[in-house]
């Protein structure tokens, strides 16, 4: 067994281990013996371990990953350390049009979240890469530039949410990134999206190696570089506008977890990839966990807790980053 | 840029206009945009015949001229402060908003009003200056600005993660303070929907020390600008000019956050505008860009009333809808 199946190994174990206390954990807590009997056959607890808590921990780790992968794609076409979805606005896109959709149909179905989501994501990334066109900034610029738009977006919902106020918990999802009453009517919606875009991803991923080189080299060498640009920046933009869709804008996963993947296994794509998506999976689901158990009954949105996390890690970026 | 120009040429007209911006907008900011519908007329009638028992001049009285005058104030010294921020750091975006000293400030005004910790036991006002103090330092010592070899990307950068790492801590607290209070929304985007004359008894002398202490420094600022070893040369005491900067900046944010939560981007469009119009002195620099946060400020409020009434948008909400375009604007035109 090679160091890195080792380390994949222990990450889904980790993970697992992290489902099974979420279950456990909550406003009411349940020990194993019941969990797991819920799980099987229902009972008494069906509703808050089956119905309550397991579709949540679905979506954390489906959101998780859909995160981490889209911040890894980014981070390898744009080759600038310091983009990620959430940074470069496509989030705050996708956040605002799924918002101002729910606000105007507040019974629209679910099925339909996450094709808006799309539309809004990829509207905000066609605002930057026309920007990128005219000015060609330096990559920090650019970093600056897409803050600042997803700062504007995010005023807009900030604007939009106090024309129609709703319930606070529900104005959260949408300004911080929350999992809040998320169940599995929220599953399903974006099961196919993901089943599509995550393995065309690990398609892309082996290409994007080449891509590491540099153009030239990667033309040279029979990728088809346009192609492979647009290719990974279509599924990135996608990846990101679907888990946006369902719990909004959970800052900082998907610049953190492709970092700390190649923290981990060095800058192969290949390899990055997986670690990156189980990376993400892990730190949405500890941050909702940690966000429900807080301070119970009361919740926390995820959002903030990866933000307590992702903006310190920024930082340290910042420090060893030259090349402004 | 036209007409920046020619009006960069006439002394008086620029001025002129200016003012007269500022104070439409505070006339109309007296009887505009209200759910009590008042006129001009009943300005004018509190001006020939005061009437105490007439319920459009006390409306006027003891609730629209309070709010119109703090916001006038409040944009000046955000506009002030934001200037002087230039000044000092010779960053074009330099500003509170950026540099997280608008929302330090409203982290701790947030730990102080739901009483966490020893936070509770701190005046307000204390509360949002240490606040603002904290915000700065952070941005200031994780953006390397201490050092001389500092970079103005990475200290804007810097700036905009604490501010998010602050904003985040504001939320959680509120959020676990008070699940149920809507209005935290209102205070964190900046509104001045609950302003009274004891507001306004607040604001008054704090600003006016603390703007004193500002134009006292602008002579400083302008030899600054050659560069800090010209200014130490001739004779400029560079740390006593950067403690008093320095100082008038959290005095004149903390105040301002105290009263009316983080309006942002108002000590950042600014200065620049004012530097569009006017020339480089710091001595004409300073009270144009306060005039000019006034007046963003005071249009920002009756936007803020006009737009969905009777009901109030935060004013910061307004002006952060213009802001980030003019920031947007200001990176790529390479103003860095």
């Amino acid at each position: 067994m090679t160091r890195y199946t080792q380390l994949l190994l222990s990450g889904f174990l980790l993970l697992f281990l992290l489902a099974g206390v979420s279950l456990t954990m909550g406003a009411e807590s349940l020990p194993i013996k019941t969990v797991l009997q819920t799980l099987m056959h229902g009972g008494d607890q069906d509703f808050i371990v089956n119905y309550y808590r397991l579709p949540r921990i679905l979506i954390s780790i489906l959101v998780g990953m859909g995160l981490a992968i889209s911040g890894v794609l980014t981070q390898g076409i744009i080759r600038n350390p310091l983009a990620s979805p959430d940074l470069m606005g496509i989030s705050g896109g996708a956040g605002l049009a799924a918002c101002t959709v729910l606000l105007i149909w507040p019974n629209i179905g679910n099925v339909w979240l996450p094709p808006i989501a799309l539309l809004g994501g990829f509207s905000a990334a066609l605002v930057i890469w026309l920007l990128n066109r005219w000015h060609d900034p330096s990559p920090a610029r650019l970093a600056l530039v897409g803050i600042a738009i997803s700062a504007f977006l995010s005023s807009c919902i900030n604007f939009l949410l106090i024309l129609h106020p709703v319930e606070i918990n529900s104005a959260m999802i949408w300004l911080t990134g929350s999992l809040w009453g998320r169940n599995w009517d929220y599953v399903w919606p974006m099961l196919p999206w993901l089943t599509v875009l995550v393995p065309f991803s690990f398609y892309l991923a082996w290409s994007l190696d080449l891509f590491a080189l540099g153009e030239d080299t990667a033309d040279a060498l029979g990728v088809n570089t346009k192609g492979l640009q647009i290719a990974a920046l279509l599924s990135a933009v996608a990846l990101a506008s679907v888990s946006v869709a369902v719990c909004g804008t959970i800052g900082f996963v998907g610049l953190l977890a492709p970092h700390l993947a190649r923290l981990l296994v060095g800058s192969r794509h290949k390899l990055v990839l997986p670690v990156a998506a189980l990376v993400g999976a892990l730190l949405v689901l500890s941050a909702d966990t940690l966000a429900r158990n807080l301070a119970p009954p009361l919740e926390l949105p995820a959002g903030v807790l990866t933000a307590i996390i992702g903006a310190p890690y920024f930082l340290f970026l910042l420090h060893r980053y030259k090349g402004y | 840029m036209n007409i920046l120009s020619s009006a960069r040429q006439s002394k008086t007209l620029t001025p002129a206009l200016l003012l007269s911006t500022l104070i439409l907008g505070f006339i109309i900011s007296l009887y505009g945009q209200s759910e009590f519908s008042l006129q001009a007329n009943d300005l004018w009638q509190i001006m020939i015949a005061p009437d105490s028992q007439d319920i459009k001049q006390q409306v006027i009285l003891s609730l629209r001229l309070p709010r119109s005058l703090v916001a006038c104030l409040i944009g000046f010294n955000l506009g002030v402060a934001g200037l002087l921020m230039q000044g000092l750091t010779r960053n074009p975006l330099a500003s509170p908003t950026l540099f997280a000293i608008n929302s330090g400030a409203a982290c701790l005004m947030a730990l102080n009003s739901i009483g966490f910790a020893f936070f509770s036991a701190l005046p307000s006002e204390l509360a949002t200056f240490s606040g603002a103090l904290l915000g700065g330092l952070l941005v200031f010592s994780l953006g390397g600005g201490l050092r001389s070899d500092s970079n103005a990307l990475r200290l804007i950068l810097a700036g905009i993660a604490v501010n998010g790492l602050l904003s985040s801590l504001t939320r959680a607290a509120l959020i676990i303070a008070d699940d149920t209070a809507y209005s935290i929304l209102h205070w964190l985007s900046g509104s001045f929907s609950e302003i009274d004359w004891h507001s306004w008894s607040q604001l008054w002398p704090l600003s006016l020390v603390a703007l004193l202490l500002a134009f006292s420094t602008s002579r400083g600022l302008n030899l600054n600008a050659l560069g800090e070893q010209t200014a130490n040369s001739l004779g400029i005491n560079i740390t006593w000019l950067r403690v008093r900067v320095c100082l008038a900046v959290l005095l004149l944010t903390s105040i301002s956050v105290t009263l009316a939560g983080p309006i942002v981007f108002v000590g950042l469009i600014a200065p620049h505008l004012a530097r569009a119009l006017f020339n480089n002195n710091h001595l004409v620099l300073l009270p144009a860009s306060g005039l000019l946060g006034a007046a963003l400020v005071c249009w920002a409020d009756l936007l803020s009333r006009s737009i969905i009434p009777p009901a109030e948008t935060p004013v910061g909400i307004i002006t952060a809808l213009i802001g980030t375009p003019f920031f947007i604007f200001l990176v790529l035109k390479g103003k860095l």
